[in-house]
């Protein structure tokens, strides 16, 4: 069942310098799987997960031929209608928790605020909710982090706290933005296997934005690689490794490797026909 | 002699009646012209040991050398021309307002070194960045050019140890390439010593010589390059973190690339 559809999405921005578009022209669909999306940075990725959540504002613009989240019109949709999908229904993991949690509030309120409005929990319902989703993604004494106001945490806490926050009303799309880039691996797995578990056993959708090509070629079903503001490769996770387009394999081949060679590491050629919009 | 000189190092924070043990009894040797990881989990106290050496930890137990000498509290000077630190993220360590001129100068200045204007576009040149950068601000920079920019700053006083704290975990890919061989280059071109911190395994095989493993602040096994890249760790954690990075291997799983 197709839970998002975008056609043709764009997303224009006015500078001093004219109109730049930031997505040209994307295109997919997304059921009850992890779609991952590939890309460096100024690549269209993030703008794309959020023309989706319509967080780009004027006079930024979002058009596109359709992008329909379970049957609703989101190109059409009301501020209202939009503010009840957001969180609720479609989740978003920002990518940076130092500039996406409110730095004045404890974890404990930012983390049971929503609760306590939206469902209208008391106090130590919320707060036991609000513990048990610290334990989740493995925080390991969440009565401190409870506590703990933003700037107390590291990168890789304020980011599972994040995670925490948008997994608490359980919805139906989880847009993740760089959702574990702050995380050491051994975290990372853990975070992912939460995500997975709620792909699999919930049937939530998944976007996964991220610039790490192994992590989104071990964790996604389909990885969509973008190159300013383009899709330049669709292709199943599986066969990213083995990937034919040469800005997906200039991707893979710029990473260092252990074991590898001391050699300086190739850099990403930039003059294929690819890079200026051209068929590859 | 060990050019630094880590011993028994414990570093502890005190916050809201709670003591937080960052480090705790942590020793390492860093030889010239070596260059060492510290790799770990976030909160194992890698990048707090750097920190440490710089005089902006609370340093609770132990000693630190460099050069056979005890560092003096605060560093002063001589320390800031031997050794000098870039950080994790170059879009908090750079000044917003200052333009790349001042923030190249700045150091030169107060050691009141002389010829600063040839100096700063050497520097620019150097990290392969035109001079003509000099009068830009960071926001007119990219990510890569602004962690070049601070790597520049950061020899400007031709320090002999960079300490490097996840020098390339904010970069893309292709540009974390770019940097990491900046510094390769730099490194074998003067003879620096590094002492440098990230959570990824490759890059730190790809950088260091030999490396320590850490987890809750303490030391958990230091590994060769050779150990690193044939699987011999002792501990299960450096098993297990190794284990986590097997996707970095020389030849992934499901088609090797050369």
């Amino acid at each position: 069942m197709t839970l998002l559809d975008v056609r043709n999405l764009r997303v224009t921005f006015q500078t001093e310098t004219g109109p730049v578009q930031a997505v040209r022209g994307v295109s997919f669909s997304l059921g009850r799987e992890r779609l991952g999306i590939v890309g460096e940075s100024g690549s269209g990725k993030t703008i794309t997960g959020r023309a989706v959540l319509r967080l780009i504002r004027p006079p930024g613009r979002v058009e596109a031929d359709a992008m329909v989240f379970d049957g609703q019109d989101l190109l059409h949709a009301t501020d209202r209608e939009m503010r009840a999908l957001r969180g609720k229904r479609i989740g978003m993991v920002m990518q940076d928790p130092k500039y996406s949690l409110n730095p004045v509030m404890t974890v404990g309120r930012q983390l049971t605020e929503g609760l306590r409005l939206r469902d209208g929990l008391g106090r130590a319902d919320a707060g036991a909710k609000a513990r048990a989703a610290l334990e989740a993604v493995q925080i390991r004494d969440p009565d401190r982090v409870m506590d703990a106001y933003p700037h107390e945490l590291s990168g890789g806490m304020g980011q599972r706290v994040m995670i925490a926050m948008m997994l608490i009303p359980e919805p139906d799309l989880l847009i993740a933005d760089e959702p574990t880039s702050a995380l050491d691996v051994t975290v990372q797995a853990e975070v992912l296997s939460i995500l997975d578990a709620l792909v699999r056993d919930r049937g939530m959708g998944l976007i996964f934005i991220s610039h790490d090509l192994r992590l989104v070629a071990r964790f996604c079903d389909r990885v969509l690689v973008m190159y300013k503001g383009r899709i330049v490769e669709e292709i199943a996770a599986r066969d990213l490794m083995a990937a034919r387009h040469p800005y997906t394999q200039g991707l893979l081949n710029c990473l260092p490797r252990i074991g590898g060679p001391r050699t300086p590491l190739p850099g990403l050629d930039r003059s294929g026909a690819w890079a200026s919009g051209g068929a590859p | 002699m060990s050019l630094i000189e880590v011993e028994n190092l414990s570093v502890t924070f005190r916050a809201k009646g709670r003591e937080v043990r960052a480090v705790e009894g942590v020793s390492l040797t860093v030889a010239a012209r070596e260059s060492y990881g510290l790799v770990g989990e976030s909160g194992s106290g890698k990048s707090t040991i750097l920190r440490a050496i710089c005089g902006m930890a609370p340093v609770t137990g132990g000693r630190i050398r460099i050069g056979g000498q005890v560092l003096p509290t605060p560093r002063g000077r001589a320390f800031s021309a031997q050794v000098q630190m870039v950080f994790q993220d170059p879009y908090a360590s750079l000044h917003p307002r200052h333009t790349i001129d001042r923030t190249l100068s700045e150091p030169l200045a107060i050691h009141g070194v002389a010829g600063s204007d040839a100096r700063v576009v050497q520097a620019l040149t150097d990290v392969g960045l035109p001079p003509s950068f000099r009068f830009r601000y960071p926001h007119q920079l990219s990510g890569g050019q602004r962690q070049r920019v601070a790597i520049a700053r950061a020899l400007m006083l031709q320090p002999a140890i960079l300490l490097l704290d996840e020098p390339t975990s904010a970069l893309d890919a292709s540009v974390q390439a770019e940097v990491l061989n900046l510094l390769d280059g730099l490194r074998r071109d003067r003879g620096l010593t590094f002492l440098m911190v990230s959570h990824d395994l490759a890059v730190i095989d790809h950088m260091c010589d030999r490396l320590l493993v850490m987890q809750h602040g303490r030391a958990v096994e230091e590994l060769a390059r050779d150990d690193l890249a044939a699987a011999r760790m002792a501990t299960p954690y450096a098993r297990s973190l190794f284990a986590a990075s097997a996707d970095r291997m020389l030849e992934p799983a499901g088609g090797a690339t050369e």
